[in-house]
């Protein structure tokens, strides 16, 4: 059915739709059945009309006779009538003159054979010649005056006439005899031949009835039969390969069969070659020890990696029971509580001590999934080693660095506030005295009270030394009392602005401050900005001797703000802004030694900025200098409950940069 | 002059118990005590005898030294507290230099009634040692 060198008729047959092979295979037998049917009725048709014409035959050969013995009766009668004169003779002459015509009549519509007719004709004028014949003799008997040879002539010649309708009536009677035969024999033939034509509408039926079933078995039944069996095969995950060229519906069902096959097949293929890549992939893996497990824990699969982990071949553990990797002190009862756990939340993890196959320790990262069927059924477990020794002891190192580190921190702090104490004690004997001695000076001399102002000034500037050091050691070692909080710094600008007006101003200098209220939210610790608002203010004032004013203001830098503090003194040199941020480091010392400071500020100022997640910084003007320190922004100042849109009015009053 | 108003010589009168480790600070508050015309000034160098002073004494107001050897002013706040009974307004000036703000908030919660960082400004602190003897005067007026 399926062979590709198909004879051309069945490939067409195979190829009409199931509706056309439907009524093909019906159609077929009954045509049959019908045209049987029709040479039936013709064969009986031509029987029964054999029949009517033997049965005329035999009408005529009685007709014929029967005129044949109505003349020889009446013959016979006259004689009779002449001889003696009685009527009674008469009666069959007048049958006859009265039966006659009639039968005449029913010959002449009875007889169809013409050579029948010819002596027909014949006999029509010699019965009509013999009854007037009869007539005449008659018509002279009834006068009387027969003259016995006239009669005796009369009836001769009635004789002769007769003898004469005899031979005619023989005539007819061999030649419907002949015709009679004839249709006897045809009557014959047609009923054989309507015999045969019944054997051969039987047999046509028969035939047509089993090629009907032939047809419908090539046409559906064998190839529906196929089309299940590769189904079946399918269902069997076979692969179909013949592909069926029937165009009809059973033939296109087959082709998507095949066609589903092969997409089935190709699907699987896929998944087996993933599966296979997968499995590869795994098996390759080296930093992660990938095994599976039975249920009851037994290593089922094992790859590259937990070999390296643990030291087994596949060959070595496969089958074996995964607690050969506990060591003994949780090998009782840690891995049959991971499997509980997996089994009971999907997945379980721990973190611990195992042994290798030559039974060293190793710190293991453990997972252990369950893994389970379609049905919900444990299939297994999946268990993924890493080895985490070496980061565990790093971490382990680090925990020890911090460790020493913090401790490290809290004897900086320590040692930082007993400096801070064990150097501001004697001080403040030094500071105390001399500030006695100094409320005191009318009662001393004049070198005396210089040597008491030198005493208090040095003291206090070793004060501030140790102020400004403690400070940067203290932000530094991580320990400084910073509040970092939401703050205005407008608020806090308006504030320094206030304390740095007087020294300022004692400088003979104009202060100014280049904004107009209004919130900037920032980031920070309000003492803390505003030493350092002081300290940049205080450097201006100090080190602006030929200008005119000092200028605070603030800019927006992008999530930063910018506090800067601007002069118009005689400014610093780019190459010795560098050094600007030195502890120590000030700048010129030769020519500013006049200038009290501890050198310290700058230095100071820019742990504090960066201690609050800022910076610091200095810029060069045309005419003096721009220091500026900058603090994050905040969203929303922590104290503006009415959450008003600060951030217009800051746009406002805060350019940017 | 009205007989509520506390004259300068009732303040200078009180009884004034310094404790410091450091003899020179003790020098520096007598010195500064005798110039403001205090007269009963009492002076402790060694802390472990500090607190018996102050049972002793039982001073007007105390000058007290944080960061001391052995006894440190934070258990002697304590031991302080401890003694005085409740309704008792006896002032404690904590003069250190421990500046940090951490030590200053515990002072302070250990029912200190000021503090001044070293070095400090003597005449400031003359000026709250004279406020502090003023409020406890008006607070033992209160109590009769």
């Amino acid at each position: 059915m399926y062979n590709p060198t198909i004879r051309a008729p069945a490939r067409f047959w195979a190829n009409r739709s199931l509706a056309i092979k439907g009524l093909v295979v019906i159609a077929l037998p009954l045509a049959v059945l019908l045209g049987s049917l029709l040479s039936l009725y013709l064969a009986s048709n031509a029987e029964a009309r054999a029949e009517d014409d033997v049965r005329r035959a035999f009408a005529i050969q009685r007709d014929t006779y029967q005129v044949h013995a109505l003349l020889a009766e009446a013959a016979a009668g006259v004689r009779g009538y002449v001889l003696t004169g009685d009527n009674r003779f008469l009666a069959p002459f007048r049958k006859a003159q009265r039966e006659v015509p009639s039968s005449m009549a029913r010959l002449d519509e009875a007889i169809e054979d013409p050579i029948v007719r010819d002596h027909f004709e014949e006999l029509r004028v010699l019965e009509a010649e013999k009854r007037t014949g009869l007539q005449q003799i008659v018509d002279v008997a009834r006068v009387g005056n027969i003259a016995e040879a006239n009669v005796e002539d009369a009836l001769l010649a009635n004789k002769l006439a007769l003898d004469e309708v005899r031979v005619t009536i023989d005539d007819i009677q061999r030649r419907e005899a002949v015709v009679l035969d004839e249709r006897r024999t045809r009557v014959e033939e047609v009923r054989a031949g309507f015999l045969i034509l019944t054997a051969v509408s039987a047999l046509v039926g028969l035939l047509g009835s089993l090629s009907a079933v032939y047809l419908f078995s090539t046409g559906i039944v064998r190839r529906v039969r196929k089309l299940e069996g590769d189904a079946e095969a399918l269902a069997r995950g076979e692969r179909l390969t013949e592909m069926p060229e029937e165009a009809d519906e059973v033939g296109r069902l087959a082709q998507r069969l095949v066609r589903a096959s092969a997409l089935l097949h190709d699907r699987e293929d896929d998944l087996r070659a993933s599966e296979e890549r997968f499995r590869l992939v795994i098996e390759k893996v080296r930093d992660y020890g990938i095994f599976a497990l039975d249920p009851d824990g037994m290593v089922t699969s094992w790859n590259l990696g937990a070999e390296r982990i643990k030291g087994w071949r596949a060959e070595d553990i496969l089958g074996r029971h995964f607690s050969n990797f506990y060591p003994t002190e949780t090998r009782d009862h840690l891995p049959e509580e991971m499997l509980e756990r997996a089994r009971e939340n999907g997945s379980a993890e721990d973190e611990g001590w195992r042994i290798r196959k030559d039974g060293s320790r190793f710190w293991a990262n453990v997972v252990i999934t369950a893994l389970r069927d379609e049905q919900g059924k444990l299939r297994g477990f999946a268990k993924v080693t890493r080895d985490m020794t070496e980061r565990r002891r790093s971490e382990e190192a680090l925990k020890e660095a911090r460790k020493d580190a913090e401790a490290a921190s809290r004897a900086k702090s320590e040692f930082l506030s007993r400096t801070s104490h064990e150097l501001r004690t004697p001080l403040n004997a030094i500071l105390g005295f001399g500030q006695l001695l100094e409320i005191d000076e009318d009662d001393f001399a004049r070198n005396h009270r210089e040597a008491i102002g030198q005493i208090t000034k040095a003291g206090r500037h070793l004060l501030s030394l140790i102020n400004d050091l403690l400070d940067i050691a203290s932000i530094e070692a991580g320990s400084s009392d910073l509040t970092i909080e939401t703050l205005d710094l407008g608020q806090l600008l308006e504030e320094a602005y206030s304390l740095g007006k007087p020294i300022v101003a004692s400088a003979n200098l104009n202060f100014e401050l280049e904004r107009a209220g209004g919130n900037i939210p920032v980031r920070g610790d309000a003492r803390r900005v505003t030493q350092i608002i002081l300290n940049l203010i205080g450097n201006a004032a100090k080190y602006n001797r030929d200008g005119t004013f000092v200028r605070l203001g603030c800019r927006f830098d992008g999530a930063l703000v910018r506090v800067t503090v601007e002069d118009d003194g005689p400014g610093i040199a780019e190459a010795e802004a560098k050094r600007l941020f030195t502890p120590f480091d000030r700048l010129g010392q030769q020519d500013r030694a006049k200038i009290e400071g501890t050198g310290l500020g700058l230095a100071l100022s820019k742990s504090l900025a960066e201690s609050m997640d800022g910076g610091i910084g200095f810029e060069a003007l045309a005419k003096g200098s721009r220091f500026w320190f900058s603090l994050a922004r905040a969203a929303q100042p922590e104290n503006s409950p009415l959450g008003r849109n600060t951030n217009d009015v800051t746009e406002s009053s805060c350019p940017r940069t | 002059m009205p007989e509520n108003l506390i004259q300068p010589s009732e303040i200078l009168s009180r009884r004034v118990l310094a404790i410091d480790d450091e003899e020179a600070n003790l020098l520096l508050l007598r010195s500064l005590l005798e110039r403001e015309g205090y007269s009963d000034i009492h002076c402790v160098s060694d802390p472990a005898k500090a607190m018996q002073a102050y049972v002793d004494l039982e001073p007007d107001l105390v000058l007290l030294d944080l960061m001391m050897p052995e006894v440190d002013g934070f258990q002697l706040l304590e031991a302080f507290g401890r003694h005085d009974r409740a309704e008792e307004f006896r002032p404690v000036l904590v003069l250190t230099a421990d500046t940090t703000l951490q030590a200053r908030r515990r002072a302070l919660a250990l029912g200190a009634k000021d503090f001044v960082a070293k070095p400090f400004d003597v005449i400031e602190v003359a000026l709250r040692i004279s406020n502090l003897l003023e409020t406890r005067i008006l607070y033992e007026r209160l109590r009769n």
